[in-house]
């Protein structure tokens, strides 16, 4: 295992860390490896069990240095179960790894809250052979966290995986979210909402790697900026020439609704494989004004006008998601922040 | 050409070869000295050879991409290519006093005809140097300078002065360093106020020598309310050892201008083309790279516009065709530094016997860029299961009132649309052939009408065999 100290802190010529640098997302000084303290994990609905944790195995600098300060896995057990996970990141630094091994057709809501300075969340899960499983996660943390996200997922032959992330909270965010499609006829769906207000910097980087043929990824990323926020996607599909008949998509879109928002889309596509369907598209606009007139007309102000097309973007965000629970979920949570935050 | 030439060529028409007539030809390999001895063979004044040796000393100190394909990169060998090479004492401006030789190469390339038929002047540049220029009278008359870039820096050395290096400094990338510092022939372009240069003007690049480095430099200022189209189309020979082509294309449109730069590069497949183009439109103007990658080992170059004027145009139209042992890394870059500037980016590349084709792009708007529109599209064809594609499009965004779009898709070739062609009589390859050139069109249909059937020709040639 490649100790942190050792390793080397990427510079932004590297696409992962073109617009979050390392620097801005640790929680000290980047030649450090500060003390951390476990993240508070709790369920009604799934019984956790801890154990010790294992290394990740990366040359990634985040992972490298989340292997450095994590010191227990929380193990999901998945039996059919359909439920919520609470995560509370309190304190100054804080850190939690959760691994979900699904067999069965599981749904799951996974809460982040909390007022930690640093929040370092490390998620694995394995879906195994004709498994179903649909994980959400609300990322609610107070507005002055910084939070470092990896994801790692593994697909297996037959299964069906949907992630759905709804990003509304924290300062800065960067997210690294890798799902691996190891088993023929493997399925993905993943889904992404970001409301970006205040200086919120919401930083989204998706890799999903076919390995085998007829395997097949949707990738929806909306993100709605205001203010002084920015928000970044990148997505990294690639397509092994093994897995022919592969179906892959990946659609970013941005909306801008103040002068000073920002928003970046890197949709990177390898394909090495000719059997295939492979696509991305990204967009980039300010609100229609002509759905603003068509509101406005019907005696909506600006201010409730704009809310309400900005609640239909995000809230569309999700439509595509199979299971009731983990949408519905999304989706009313998303309603009750954006008229907390629009309509005041 | 002999039978055994014919054998290595191949299907590549152009990959026949003169013996090498030089009249200077430097040693292989680069040093301070030889930068100093090509500015001094030409005669160029203090301040170019200046830039020249600063570029030289950027080039040794400024590191490989670290992106693109870097084992290809890696496979440069930088001690091993000719810098300089002259071929003829000077231009000529009749055909009839170009030597024997070389005459008969351009005469193989169809270029005095063409001239005669279609083009408003022509360039000829074999090796490091021009051998032929010529530019119609009326032209001429009109004020419009076209002159190879070693006559422009002696005759307008103020022109060259004011803009050489504005739009690409040689601290631009490591190759921009390398043709500053050794640059030698290329185009010179000059067109008056409110002049419209109906006919294209063409230059034609060759190179003849093995290991031979070319590193042309073009200079295209149009003012205000001109316009002009210019042609560039590139062949080499094929050998068993590579040559490098790196070039630097500098295009400045002032207010209401338009320049239209079309290429077809159809090196041989031992050529490493590593190219920077950049234009900047100011208000009004517009800029338009139109350009065809069928040849060379590896291809990276992203033809970009910056607009900076308001109400600026940049389109990029870009087709790449990567067959066996080729990497076309090719694309656009766009930056909307002024408001309601606009743009569109086609990109089409097809790849086929283990060929890549990658589309590397850049959109930015600038925070002071308000009100652009922008539209990209990407296709990709793959023609079977060895080849690859890859899309690496970059969009940033600092201005909420810029609509942008971006589509890319990566597809085989349609089995209806084969099947549709086949019932019509066409056998499985010319049904190939025609959806290929189909999807060629949007590019083919830019550019002039001989070029165009030429192009669909060498595409035609490159399907050959592509079935079964």
């Amino acid at each position: 295992m490649t100790s942190y100290l050792d390793a080397t802190v990427p510079n932004r010529s590297e696409h992962l860390w073109r617009y979050t640098p390392w620097s801005r997302v640790h929680p000290g000084r980047v030649d450090s490896v500060p003390d951390v303290d476990s993240a508070v994990i709790k369920s009604e609905d799934f019984e956790l069990t801890n154990k010790t944790f294992e290394p990740l195995a990366t040359t990634d600098i985040a992972r490298i240095f989340l292997n450095e300060i994590l010191h227990t896995t929380t193990v999901v057990a998945c039996e059919n179960n359909n439920g919520h996970i609470h995560i509370h990141a309190g304190g100054h630094s804080v850190a939690a790894h959760l691994h979900i091994a699904c067999n069965s057709a599981s749904n799951i809501v996974i809460h982040l809250h909390g007022e930690a300075d640093w929040f370092g969340l490390a998620l694995t899960g394995d879906i195994h052979p004709n498994a179903q499983l649909s994980v959400g996660i609300i990322n609610e943390l107070s507005t002055d966290s910084v939070m470092v996200r990896v994801d790692d997922w593994s697909l297996h032959r037959d299964a069906r995986f949907e992630l759905a992330t709804l990003s509304m909270g924290g300062h800065r965010n960067k997210s690294d979210i890798r799902s691996t499609l190891k088993g023929s006829n493997a399925s993905l769906k993943q889904f992404i909402a970001v409301h970006g207000h205040g200086t919120r910097h919401d930083d989204h980087h998706i890799e999903i790697h076919h390995q085998q043929p007829h395997t097949n990824s949707h990738l929806l990323l909306n993100a709605a900026c205001d203010d002084r926020s920015h928000s970044i996607g990148t997505g990294a599909l690639t397509i092994d020439d093994v897995a022919q008949h592969t179906d892959a998509g990946q659609v970013f879109r941005n909306l801008l609704l103040s002068p000073s928002s920002r928003a970046e889309a890197i949709p990177e596509l390898e394909v090495l494989a000719n059997e295939v369907a492979a696509a991305h598209g990204a967009a980039s606009a300010p609100i229609n004004k002509e759905q603003l007139h068509y509101l406005m007309s019907r005696g909506l102000s600006k201010g409730e006008a704009t809310s309400m097309i900005v609640e239909g973007f995000l809230v569309d965000s999700f439509t595509g998601l199979d299971s009731d629970l983990v949408r519905e979920a999304m989706q009313t949570r998303l309603t009750v922040h954006l008229e907390c935050q629009l309509i005041g | 050409m002999t039978q055994e030439a014919q054998d290595a060529v191949g299907d590549y028409k152009y990959g026949f070869h003169d013996p090498e007539a030089a009249t200077i030809r430097f040693d292989k390999g680069l040093s301070e000295q030889v930068v100093r001895d090509i500015s001094e063979l030409k005669g160029e004044p203090a301040w170019m050879t200046d830039i020249r040796i600063k570029a030289y000393h950027h080039f040794m100190e400024r590191e490989m991409p670290t992106w693109g394909n870097c084992d290809s990169l890696a496979g440069i060998d930088f001690d091993n290519v000719t810098y300089f090479l002259r071929s003829s004492d000077k231009t000529e401006k009749d055909w009839n006093d170009v030597p024997d030789d070389i005459k008969r190469t351009f005469d193989r390339l169809g270029i005095p005809e063409a001239e005669q038929k279609w083009l408003g002047g022509v360039t000829a540049q074999y090796e490091s140097e021009a051998v032929y220029h010529s530019i119609r009278e009326d032209l001429e008359e009109q004020g419009v300078l076209f002159l190879d870039m070693d006559s422009g820096l002696k005759e307008h050395p103020e022109i060259v002065k004011k803009y050489f290096g504005t739009v690409v400094p040689h601290t631009d990338n490591k190759f921009s360093a390398l043709n500053t510092a050794v640059w030698s022939g290329g185009s010179f372009i000059y067109v008056p106020k409110g002049v419209h240069v109906e006919m294209p003007v063409q230059a034609y690049f060759r190179i003849n020598a093995k290991n031979m480095g070319q590193f042309e430099r073009t200079l295209i200022i149009a003012d205000e309310g001109s316009s002009i189209h210019y042609v560039e189309g590139c062949t080499a020979p094929t050998y068993s050892t590579d040559s490098l082509h790196s070039a630097v294309v500098e295009l400045i449109a002032m207010e209401g201008a338009k320049i239209r730069y079309s290429t077809v590069q159809n090196w041989s497949a031992n050529v490493y083309n590593l190219v920077t183009k950049r234009g900047v439109a100011y208000k009004n103007a517009t800029v338009e790279w139109v350009d065809g990658n069928i040849g060379s080992k590896l291809t990276m170059k992203y033809p970009a516009v910056l607009l900076k004027g308001e109400g600026a145009h940049a389109e990029v139209i870009s087709v790449a065709y990567a067959g066996e042992g080729q990497h076309q890394d090719a694309g656009a870059k766009v930056h909307h530094l002024a408001p309601n500037t606009t743009s569109n980016i086609l990109s089409k590349s097809i790849s086929k016997n283990g060929g890549r084709s990658s589309y590397r792009g850049m959109l930015q708007v600038t925070p002071k860029a308000s009100g652009c529109r922008s539209k990209v599209v990407c296709d990709a064809l793959m023609l079977d299961e060895d080849s690859r594609s890859d899309t690496y499009p970059t969009m940033e965004i600092g201005n909420s009132t810029a609509d942008l779009e971006h589509e890319a898709s990566v597809s085989k070739v349609s089995g209806d649309q084969l099947f549709y062609l086949m019932s019509r009589g066409h056998s499985e390859e010319e049904a190939m052939g025609l959806i290929v050139n189909g999807f060629f069109e949007p590019f083919t249909r830019e550019l002039p009408m001989e070029y165009a059937v030429e192009l669909n020709r060498l595409l035609e040639l490159e399907m050959e065999g592509s079935i079964g």
